[in-house]
């Protein structure tokens, strides 16, 4: 009882701190009465009433203003500067900041070495957020001149998650002599948009690298780096080498002996089929006759009097010797 | 060669049974002495589905392909039983016409098979033709060879069978006689006469006359 005296006490002191409900005067009343007062009518009308804070004569804020003013400053930070533009990236996978996850970043760099392996050029991402924007010191194309101009060639990109259509893409000089900044616009254009079809950023940055190494093994082929078909004699080869591993000494044994006596198996093969079948044929059609003899009639009979035996079938327990009928008929019944 | 009625044997040319008297006659004067007009597949007795009456044709025309101067008949009814199935063989095969059979074909080279319902039994008979290609030992494995079909009444399916096995052992006798016919041509031979025995040794002593040596001994 105490415990709810006690609750019902705080409940109604909570309430007494509240603001108390609005009522309506007596006049306001008189008018809603008249017709002349209609409830809610200040929330339909367009008047707006000037804040009595402006001064006048003096300009408001501008909406970028106000953005930027609630965002703070979008330049990436000063500290990252260095890991980002200080030096040719030791990774292909540029994010200093640390804007994905482990995995994630693992999943990327792992497909990015892949890339790198498989493909005569380098595919370097520098990741940055979606609202950032690199700041104005920072010049994209030097940094791409000053770092990949020797060594392997490259594609690098600056690409921010969330906002793939602000990725930047440079080659490096040795890729911008042969492809034209036409191929590297389709390219990225053609990145972005597959990158853009996803819904998570995650997802985007991955088809995005996808479609960009897709593009780049083009890129490659356009600038002379890759022959025609080098692929077609790499197949070859593993095709010949698998089976060699995988044949035993048993299979090498029935091989040898497939190629020594194979064609002599056939062909004695072949010929005994034909002729058992020929011996088949002639059996099957092979007409038997009789040599004719001179029989002398007997019992009165003049064509037959050939006796065979006489078998019943009454009895299913009895094997058909002791059914056989040999019983002689002396009263001609 | 044995006598239908009495089972026992007799001799090559016997006019009537020696030891029961038996002859045609008298069968003659229990059926008729008329030529009885049949089929190849006469199932009197209803045993056969028309379906499975069919197939017995194929086989019986396919035997007579094999055999071109055999041809094999089939017949069933009542026979009166028993030992009476081998006299109505005999009979029938002597006088029945049958229909369905090129005229280079006599009764002469015939094979019978009688099927008895009644007294679930049945025969076989055949012509002057084959008498010696055929023994009777060879009719009870072709009868062996149905037994067990007839005993579940499948009676097209059980004269099949039996005809595979008789198409056996007469390829196989066809085989024998064409290598050896002397051999098969003894078994019929008209036994010869005393008078003929008697003529035969003393032609031969006359022309073969013995040696001074074998005198001697």
């Amino acid at each position: 009882m105490k415990a709810i005296a006690w609750l019902l006490s705080a409940g109604f002191a909570v309430a007494a701190l509240e603001p108390a409900m609005p009522a309506w005067s007596d006049d306001d009343l008189k008018a809603l009465a008249k017709g002349e007062l209609i409830p809610g009518l200040l929330l339909l009308t367009d008047e707006i009433k000037e804040s009595p804070l402006s001064a006048p004569g003096v300009p408001g804020p501008s909406a970028e203003e106000i953005a930027d003013a609630k965002q703070g400053s979008p330049d990436v930070a000063e500290q990252y500067l260095d890991a980002y533009f200080g030096e040719r990236p030791a990774t292909f996978l540029v994010d200093p900041q640390r804007l994905l996850g482990p995995k994630d970043e693992r999943d990327r760099s792992g497909f990015l070495k892949f890339h790198s392996g498989d493909s005569e050029v380098d595919l370097f991402i520098y990741l940055f957020d979606g609202h950032q924007t690199i700041p104005s010191e920072v010049r994209e194309e030097e940094v791409v001149e000053r770092f990949f101009s020797e060594g392997k060639p490259a594609v690098v990109v600056y690409y921010f998650l969330g906002a793939p259509q602000k990725t930047d893409l440079y080659v490096s000089p040795v890729l911008g002599d042969t492809v034209s900044a036409a191929e590297q616009r389709r390219a990225l254009i053609s990145s972005v948009e597959e990158a853009l079809e996803k819904p998570d950023a995650i997802g985007q940055l991955e088809a995005f690298c996808v479609q960009l190494s897709i593009r780049i093994y083009w890129m490659e082929r356009a600038a002379g780096l890759v022959a025609d078909a080098p692929t077609v004699p790499i197949l070859r080869r593993t095709r010949q080498e698998t089976p060699e591993k995988a044949v035993s000494p048993g299979a090498l044994k029935a091989k040898a002996w497939v190629d020594e006596y194979g064609p002599a198996t056939g062909i004695m093969a072949g010929a005994i089929l034909i002729v058992v079948a020929g011996v088949s044929v002639v059996r099957h059609r092979t007409r038997c006759r009789f040599p004719v003899f001179d029989v002398p009639p007997r019992l009165g009979g003049e064509h037959a009097a050939g006796i065979g035996a006489v078998i019943s079938f009454g009895s299913t327990t009895l094997s058909p010797s002791s059914q056989r009928n040999e019983v002689p008929d002396y009263l001609g019944l | 060669m044995k006598c239908p009625r009495c089972v026992q044997v007799i001799h090559r040319g016997a006019g009537l049974c020696p030891h029961c008297g038996f002859g045609i006659a008298d069968m003659d004067a229990r059926h008729g002495r008329e030529n009885v007009s049949i089929r190849r597949l006469a199932d009197g007795a209803g045993l056969m589905r028309s379906r499975e009456r069919v197939k017995v044709q194929a086989a019986l025309d396919h035997f007579g392909r094999r055999f071109p101067q055999l041809f094999f008949a089939v017949y069933t009814g009542s026979a009166g039983g028993g030992g009476n199935l081998r006299q109505f063989g005999f009979w029938l095969l002597n006088r029945a016409a049958f229909e369905d059979v090129e005229v280079d074909r006599p009764n002469e080279a015939g094979i019978l098979l009688v099927i008895d319902a009644e007294s679930k039994s049945a025969a076989l008979s055949w012509g002057y033709l084959l008498d010696p290609f055929l023994k009777e030992e060879d009719t009870f494995l072709c009868l062996s060879r149905a037994h067990a079909y007839w005993l579940e009444g499948r009676f097209a399916e059980g004269t099949i069978r039996l005809l595979a096995q008789l198409e056996k052992i007469l390829r196989k006798r066809a085989s024998q006689a064409r290598r050896d016919p002397e051999r098969f041509e003894r078994r019929v031979a008209p036994p010869a006469r005393t008078g003929e025995i008697a003529r035969r040794i003393r032609e031969g002593h006359r022309h073969q006359p013995l040696k001074a040596t074998e005198v001697i001994k």
